[in-house]
């Protein structure tokens, strides 16, 4: 009865335009509609957490960048506050700010990247350019601050490596009053649009129970209806001090966990950033951009886990200490590696088209992945 | 062109029978059309996709070769003749080798009906319209043939639904067409430009309100089956890598994208001669260069241009404006409003041409109201837009 | 069903007139682009900020050999050797590789002196990792290390650093 048929196996990646780095995808396909994807990751991996046990805690700041570039800044300070913690280190509370200041213009650049590249990855590649007209604005002032546009090694341990430059402040304020217009115009551009929502809206959709069985960190947890951000909830550096509010899918297309609403959590994240950014330009008090810190780092024998909210969420660093000059053991947890985990769960009965639109939408970095 | 065959014949090869004659007139015009009016309308309007692209997200676009970059695709063009001419060991070669000649034969024959001005016309058939869709259709063909021929899973995922989305869409052009063929009573493209007249209210456009719908459904299916954006699901750079000419390169690359640019220009010619009035020029204006002068043919060319830009202008600016629909949807647009809402035009049309057939202009005159307040709204929502974004004014275009 | 068929074709008409108005004004914008390398406002390390940190550069008159850069390196790009002179400890070669560095800046901040920096360089592209090798020590010269007065410890920093400055202007054609 009826013509055999046989399903196709794609390859898609590690070549791939919408992979976002060099991730693999097995996808088994029957036409447009895919029975299975099958994520195949190690093709970036770089051993950033065996580097660490060669080199000394100072040493090893650049390489976090490396870990996840696209918020290198969130990064840093993650491995600052383990390191810290470790040696028992008390940093200067404008250094803390610094630190936020810093972590929160990243944080911004990053989701307006990853907001970019999901409208990319549907096919308008007006967003995406007009994203990275914004971003660079920030690297700009990440120049100004540290010198560097994107491997920012700003923060030490102890403190960060430079105060604000002369003028920062006024130059980030008036770059936050050019971006507000600049977000209202995009969501204009993209979310409102019709073809973005239907392409978006009710796509791998992720419910509340399996973002918490399969761990999802960050924006993507929060999309699915989880109120959760440790920045909030297991507060670190100067978050108590300040006001936000942590936005969470209400699923305004009608499901909850959506493609949509995944990107319609990072819009309200990026404004809930400049209203931090605000407050803490505010707030900043004069003092050190760097404490005390010992000529030689050698903390006592012990381990440590610190977790901090990155971009793509909950960024963990584990080091464990033998008390000489270099490191044990590091181990970094990201949230790309565990949004990968769920694709193959999702993927089944999407259509080819939705797959690249669902993994744009979990904003999965590639390096992150594989460290 | 029969009498310049005859001309030629009895002046300087009289020596040869007439019909060797005629073919070789239909090459030498053929040639004369490829390469003196197609290839540079086409690498002309890469240019200016481009530099429409360029600014629209705040860049500049090619602007090095030439004056301002002009030469551009010629650059593109040579450089695409010296590369390699690849061919996948696992291709089906002769599928793969003639794919996109038949690719770019469907977009170029169609220049042959196009009336650039009252005289100025290669064939002038009497079933031009039926012409310009079946020699649009054999562009599918070449299509399906590159996605097969190319022994690449993602090059025949692209060709199929290349194949799928041509065919869909050739019955919402061909319904939307017949609202003006109706009006016209001719299928000769000359004929239905001379039933029209020079000034918007002689338009079909404007005509009745089912034209006025129909000339939207002509272009959302002229769109997709030339498959740009939003409708480029069959090379969806994103999904499918390159889709049908993933395996390309060199030349036979270039021709794709050829095919693609001179589709965009038969695009604006087909809706202006439809429902624009094509090359109509207002008589008072034609009687001060003298009417059947070279200039009064020149002028008439010049506004059929001009309206085939502000078309083509649009449809560039919605490429970049518009993510990409997904095969479903795009399927359920053909299938269940375009191909719908076409019928329902038709039978208005018919119905409207039974009830008043000389036009009603109070309607025609609603609707170019209704059209210029949507015009003029549209450009106070620019002005906003630009005010909100606080960004410089540059109105020079060539930065 | 019905409502939500003449809906659909509502919003996208209206979202489509949204997008077109955006993207047209954007049309009338100033572009951003940056015309590199030929037609820059300005020739390009002038824009380049004050901290840009593009590529190293050593002031070897105010450079004490102390090897703490050599030491903050994480991937070890940059090798100091030294020789034993009759008239002391004397440098041989200062080379940095910069095919490897990854300008994190960490050399520069335990530099006694200020003599190792960054310049708002960064056109030195080239064709082999041979020439990417920043050498301040001509081969077959020796340099022999600047030695911080004693004088005031507690200024030392500041003063060097004048110095240094003073020296590098000197310096400057030899660059």
């Amino acid at each position: 009865m009826g013509i055999q048929t046989e399903e196709m196996m794609l390859n898609m990646g590690p070549q791939h335009p919408s992979t976002h780095g060099v991730i693999r995808f097995v996808v088994k396909s029957d036409g447009e509609v895919m029975t299975e994807a099958v994520p195949d990751v190690g093709y970036l991996h770089r051993s950033i957490e065996k580097i660490g046990e060669i080199c000394e805690y100072n040493g090893f700041m650049p390489y976090t960048d490396r870990a996840d570039y696209l918020s290198a800044m969130n990064a840093n300070q993650g491995y600052a506050m383990v390191v810290e913690k470790l040696l028992g280190l008390e940093i200067p509370e404008r250094a803390e700010y610094l630190r936020v200041i810093a972590a929160e213009l990243n944080r911004i650049i990053s989701h307006i990247l990853s907001l970019g590249a999901v409208a990319m990855d549907i096919g308008a590649a007006t967003p995406f350019v007009l994203a990275l007209k914004e971003r660079e604005k920030v690297n700009d002032l990440m120049e100004a601050l540290c010198g560097q546009r994107l491997t920012y090694s700003y923060v030490r341990i102890g403190g960060v490596s430079y105060d604000m430059p002369p003028g920062f402040i006024e130059r980030s304020l008036k770059f936050l009053a050019d971006f507000e217009p600049f977000m209202d115009e995009f969501e204009n551009l993209v979310p409102e649009n019709k073809i973005f929502i239907e392409r978006t809206a009710g796509v791998g959709v992720i419910t509340r129970e399996d973002a918490i069985a399969y761990n999802l960190v960050g924006p993507n947890l929060r999309a699915s209806g989880v109120d959760w951000d440790l920045r909030r909830d297991m507060t670190y550096s100067v978050y108590p001090k300040l006001q936000f509010e942590v936005p969470v899918g209400v699923g305004s297309q009608g499901v909850v966990g959506d493609s949509f609403d995944r990107f319609i959590v990072r819009i309200k994240e990026i404004k809930q950033s400049i209203s931090l950014l605000k407050q803490c330009f505010a707030q900043i008090p004069e003092g050190d951009f760097l404490g005390e810190i010992p000529r030689v780092m050698k903390p006592a024998v012990g381990e440590c886990y610190v977790r901090t909210e990155s971009s793509r969420g909950d960024m963990g660093y584990y080091l464990i200490s033998d008390g000489s000059k270099n490191a044990f053991r590091v181990r970094i947890r990201t949230g790309s590696f565990t949004s990968m985990s769920i694709i193959e769960k999702i993927s089944r009965g999407m259509m080819l088209a939705d797959l690249v639109t669902f993994i744009a939408s979990l904003d999965v970095v590639a390096p992150e992945i594989d460290r | 062109m029969e009498n310049f065959a005859i001309h030629i014949h009895e002046s300087y090869l009289y020596g040869l029978p007439l019909s060797v004659v005629n073919l070789i007139v239909m090459f030498g015009a053929a040639f004369v059309v490829l390469l003196g009016f197609v290839a540079p309308f086409a690498g002309l309007l890469s240019f200016i996709e481009r530099r429409i692209a360029a600014r629209i997200q705040c860049r500049i676009g090619p602007n090095r070769v030439g004056p301002q970059g002009l030469l551009q695709f010629l650059a593109d063009g040579v450089k695409s003749l010296f590369k390699e001419d690849l061919i996948p060991k696992v291709a089906d070669k002769p599928l793969f080798i003639i794919a996109p000649y038949l690719v770019f034969l469907g977009m170029f024959t169609s220049f042959v009906v196009l009336p650039f001005s009252s005289q100025w016309i290669v064939a002038d058939l009497n079933v031009g319209i039926l012409y310009l869709f079946a020699t649009a259709a054999i562009t599918v063909v070449g299509l399906v043939m590159a996605g097969w021929g190319s022994g690449s899973k993602w090059s025949m995922l692209g060709g199929m639904r290349s194949a799928a989305q041509i065919i869909s869409y050739e019955i919402p052009t061909g319904l939307a067409a017949l609202t003006a063929i109706l009006l016209a009573g001719s299928l000769s493209l000359q004929e239905i430009i001379a039933a029209q007249g020079p000034h918007p209210w002689q338009w079909y456009f404007f005509d009745n309100p089912f034209t006025f719908i129909a000339f939207f459904i002509l272009f959302v299916a002229l769109v997709a089956e030339g498959n740009r954006a939003p409708f480029d699901l069959p090379e969806a750079e994103t999904e499918l890598v390159s889709g049908y000419n993933t395996e390309y390169s060199g030349m036979r690359f270039l021709f794709f994208f050829f095919a693609e640019w001179a589709h965009l220009y038969v695009l604006g010619a087909i809706l202006t001669t439809l429902f624009l009035g094509g090359w109509q020029v207002p008589e008072s204006l034609l009687a001060s260069v003298g009417a059947e002068s070279i200039a009064a043919r020149i002028l008439e060319l010049v506004f059929f241009q001009l309206k085939i830009y502000v078309l083509v202008f649009l449809v560039v600016q919605l490429r970049w404006t518009v993510p990409r629909v997904r095969m479903d949807q795009m399927m359920d647009m053909c299938w269940k409003y375009l191909v719908p809402i076409g019928f329902f035009c038709v039978a208005g049309v018919a119905i409207w041409m039974m009830l008043f057939p000389d036009g009603v202009s109070f309607v025609k005159y609603l609707l170019i109201a209704f059209s210029s307040a949507m015009v003029l709204y549209y450009f106070y929502k620019v002005y906003r837009n630009f005010k909100d974004s606080r960004a410089e004014l540059e109105l020079n275009p060539f930065v | 069903m019905s409502s939500g068929y003449f809906n659909n074709i509502k919003e996208a008409t209206v979202s489509l007139f949204n997008g077109f108005a955006i993207t047209l004004s954007n049309m009338f914008r100033k572009p951003v682009t940056l015309q590199y390398p030929d037609k820059t406002p300005r020739s390009v390390t002038d824009l380049m900020p004050e901290r840009s940190r593009s590529w190293l550069k050593v002031e070897m008159p105010i450079c004490t050999a102390c090897l703490n850069c050599e030491k903050a390196c994480p991937i070890d790009c940059i090798k100091i050797t030294t020789e034993k002179d009759p008239s002391g400890r004397v440098m041989s070669g200062f080379d940095i590789d910069m095919a490897k560095c990854m300008y994190c800046g960490l050399c520069t901040e335990p530099c006694p002196t200020g003599a190792i920096h960054f310049i708002p360089e960064f056109e030195r592209a080239s064709f082999s990792l041979d020439q990417m090798i920043s050498r301040f020590v001509p081969e077959g010269e020796k340099v022999v290390p600047y030695k911080v007065p004693k004088k005031d410890k507690d200024e030392e920093k500041n003063s060097a650093k004048e110095e240094a400055e003073d020296k590098a202007a000197e310096a400057e054609p030899d660059a």
